[in-house]
């Protein structure tokens, strides 16, 4: 499929954290194809394994590709009447950015499905000290248009919510609209998948599309432990520079993947990642952490016994909101590079990247003064 | 059920100090499991095995915390009054003119330095215990030493208040709902009184490390929305047991949310929804152990949490035990 309609399709499907049996499904009919066995768990995840082309005798060694499926939403926290109208009041899942709410178009999951506004009253209509505020959650309402009476058969405190936005073109290759954050991811792992197709791997590959990576990582610490990867790639969403932002700290959209280096990276994953993109003559950028990912990573790293981790990057701008924007070519490429690593595994990889994580690093110049 | 549930919220057992309520609880629930078990950390695990003609049993873990917040103290000035620090979510402006206890029976009265402004509130190492001694050396009280808030039970109609509702009234409803439920069920329950929920759901965490369960399910308090001038929130005391949905720690499954309001609406059980700003439960660690859980709990409502007159309705604790038993005496399938 062409990587815009992929991605379209991918984040166009509802799957607020907590509840990702929708993009599950979708994500399930795209890697199908592509996989040997799918595996769905109680933690929300949903898994696409393919088999490596290694000898059967003994357990394969696997690959973990995790990308989080959910995206941000709100819940229902109470239903109020006003005049016989209902109006409801909503919480954040995840990390909802309050100030683009305001008339955002969003859907209630209630028995059926219901269309509403996110509304407020008027900034010149409220009290001066209001004025020019970013909304409160007890100031937000969330209208689906239904009398009290009606709207309390159809919805109940607690009914999940996801925001009504299509994923649309820009100029020059860039997409704008929701939870490409981590759709993006999902869609390089799913171009991955196809490009396996025609190729050798020798490595098991375990694609999952993890659950509740905005709240507590839970898919990413439940599907590490269930599935015991020998090695692991976390694919996520990572700031891209644009105007007032650190131009030392971040990457350019468009620049390609972004490898990240740092506290719940391995080493020897970082380097297999630079060594497979040199291979294919990628342009890649590096990513610096000083502390926790807030990815995946940060809780597949320490499943078991421990799991060799790498983190790839998909640069993004306007993270959290309902126009996220990235560049295709940088997701094409990261499915490209994943593939590319994955088809490179052999059986000396394991003890390889134990000798990078030993290596002295006493190679640097000495500086001039 | 007062009397149980007096004598488990006057028991002393701040986090890391559970034994006391421990001992209490183990010939309780002795009777009506195979096995107890007490682990290293100290949780209490109670298991009942399901019958052998059970095809596929779950494990099913069910968890209330023993431990209650407290105070410990931190240093001991030479005139012999006591600095403390928190043991679990203590709020400063629920401790002027509070009395302590320590394990010993030892009381302490809380006093404050010098407040300078009336409207102000001192952050909580500007306030001391007095427990009466003169000097370091004749205080019988030593840096380390944990004390918990010393009040007394009360029942006033339906409502309860003690200062440890959270959590005993959980342990006081497993314990009730173990004593109701039939001798063989389809399911091996793994009743667990955990430690140090207060501190971060640190016992259920290890216990279902251990136990590696398929279901779980918290018992714990949740606040209300019900009192004048307070944080919205639609949960009220009296308005039955609250199924939980989310807390800011967890997102209960969805399918398990499903069924333990299907098993109330079969036994005709009135109960609320719970969408919960702050806090979480001893189902976060049960949710994120191993390969995961399906996790939920069932809250019951509790004005004043981690003040020491918490304080809940029974009927509302009643029907936390009818939905219990109604969750466990039947098959689960989510």
């Amino acid at each position: 499929m062409e990587t815009f309609a992929l991605l379209k399709k991918l984040t166009e499907a509802p799957g607020p954290t907590g509840n990702e049996s929708g993009i599950a499904a979708v994500v399930e009919e795209l890697w199908r194809p592509f996989v040997d066995q799918i595996v769905a768990d109680r933690a929300g995840s949903l898994a696409g394994i393919k088999y490596g082309s290694g000898p059967d005798e003994r357990p394969r060694p696997s690959i973990l590709l995790a990308a989080h499926q959910d995206e941000l939403g709100l819940m229902v926290s109470h239903i109020i009447e006003y005049d016989g109208n209902g109006f409801l009041r909503v919480l954040g899942l995840g990390g909802v950015d309050r100030r683009q709410l305001l008339g955002q178009v969003a859907v209630v999951h209630g028995l059926r499905p219901l269309t509403g506004v996110l509304g407020v009253l008027p900034d010149s209509y409220l009290p001066a000290k209001k004025r020019g505020q970013s909304v409160t959650w007890d100031d937000l309402v969330l209208d689906v248009g239904l009398p009290f009476d009606q709207l309390r058969t159809l919805v109940s405190v607690g009914d999940f919510v996801t925001f009504r936005q299509p994923l649309r073109q820009l100029q020059n290759g860039r997409v704008t609209g929701k939870a490409l954050d981590n759709r993006a991811s999902i869609t390089a792992v799913t171009i991955c998948l196809e490009q396996l197709q025609g190729r050798q791997h020798l490595w098991d590959v375990v694609a999952v599309a993890t659950s509740q990576e905005e709240e507590t990582y839970l898919g990413a610490y439940t599907s590490a432990y269930s599935r015991r990867p020998d090695a692991a790639i976390v694919i996520d969403v990572t700031h891209a520079k644009g105007p007032g932002a650190n131009e030392s700290e971040l990457n350019e959209l468009g620049g390609g993947p972004v490898l990240d280096i740092g506290v719940n990276v391995h080493p020897g994953l970082y380097k297999a990642l630079r060594d497979a993109a040199k291979a294919i003559e990628m342009t890649v950028q590096t990513g610096v952490h000083g502390r926790a990912s807030g990815t995946d990573a940060y809780a597949v790293q320490v499943s078991r016994e421990g799991i060799p981790t790498g983190l790839v990057s998909i640069p993004l701008r306007y993270m959290h909101t309902m126009v996220e924007t990235a560049d295709l070519v940088d997701i094409e490429r990261t499915g490209r590079l994943l593939a590319e690593v994955i088809a490179r595994l052999d059986d000396t990889f394991l003890s390889g990247i134990k000798e990078e994580l030993m290596r002295p690093r006493n190679n640097a110049k000495p500086m001039k003064d | 059920m007062n009397d149980l549930i007096r004598t488990l919220v006057e028991a002393y057992g701040p986090s890391g100090s559970e034994d006391r309520v421990r001992d209490l609880i183990r010939p309780m629930v002795e009777p009506f499991v195979d096995e107890t078990i007490v682990d290293a950390m100290g949780n209490l695990i109670a298991i009942k095995r399901a019958s052998g003609k059970a095809t596929s049993p779950l494990k099913v873990m069910i968890a209330a915390h023993m431990d209650e917040i407290g105070v410990m103290v931190s240093h001991i000035t030479e005139k012999g009054f006591l600095r403390f620090t928190n043991i679990g979510g203590v709020f400063p402006h629920t401790l002027s003119g509070g009395r302590v206890r320590f394990a010993d029976g030892t009381v302490g009265v809380i006093g404050s330095d010098a407040l300078e402004d009336m409207g102000s509130i001192h952050p909580l190492n500007k306030y001391f215990i007095d427990v009466g001694a003169t000097s370091r050396e004749n205080c019988p009280v030593r840096v380390g030493d944990a004390a918990h808030f010393d009040r007394s039970f009360e029942a006033r109609g339906r409502h309860l208040t003690a200062k440890s509702m959270d959590d005993r009234i959980g342990c006081a409803i497993a314990i009730e709902a173990l004593r109701q439920l039939p001798d063989v069920t389809d399911h091996d329950l793994y009743f667990v009184f955990s430690v140090q929920e207060e501190v971060g759901t640190r016992g259920a965490e290890v216990a279902a490390n251990r136990i590696l369960p398929d279901i779980s399910i918290a018992l714990d308090v949740t606040r209300t929305g019900d009192v004048p001038e307070s944080r919205p929130m639609d949960v009220r005391l009296g308005g039955g047991p609250a199924i939980k949905v989310r807390d800011s720690g967890m997102i209960a499954h969805p399918g398990l949310v499903r069924l333990m309001r299907r098993r109330a609406e079969e036994a005709g059980i009135t109960y609320q929804l719970e969408v919960l700003e702050h806090g979480t439960t001893d189902a976060r660690s049960m949710q994120l152990a191993g390969p995961g859980s399906a996790a939920g709990c069932i809250s019951i409502p509790c004005r004043y949490i981690h003040t020491p007159s918490e304080t809940v309705d029974v009927e509302d604790v009643t029907g936390c035990v009818d939905l219990l038993v109604a969750m466990l005496s039947k098959g689960i399938e989510l």
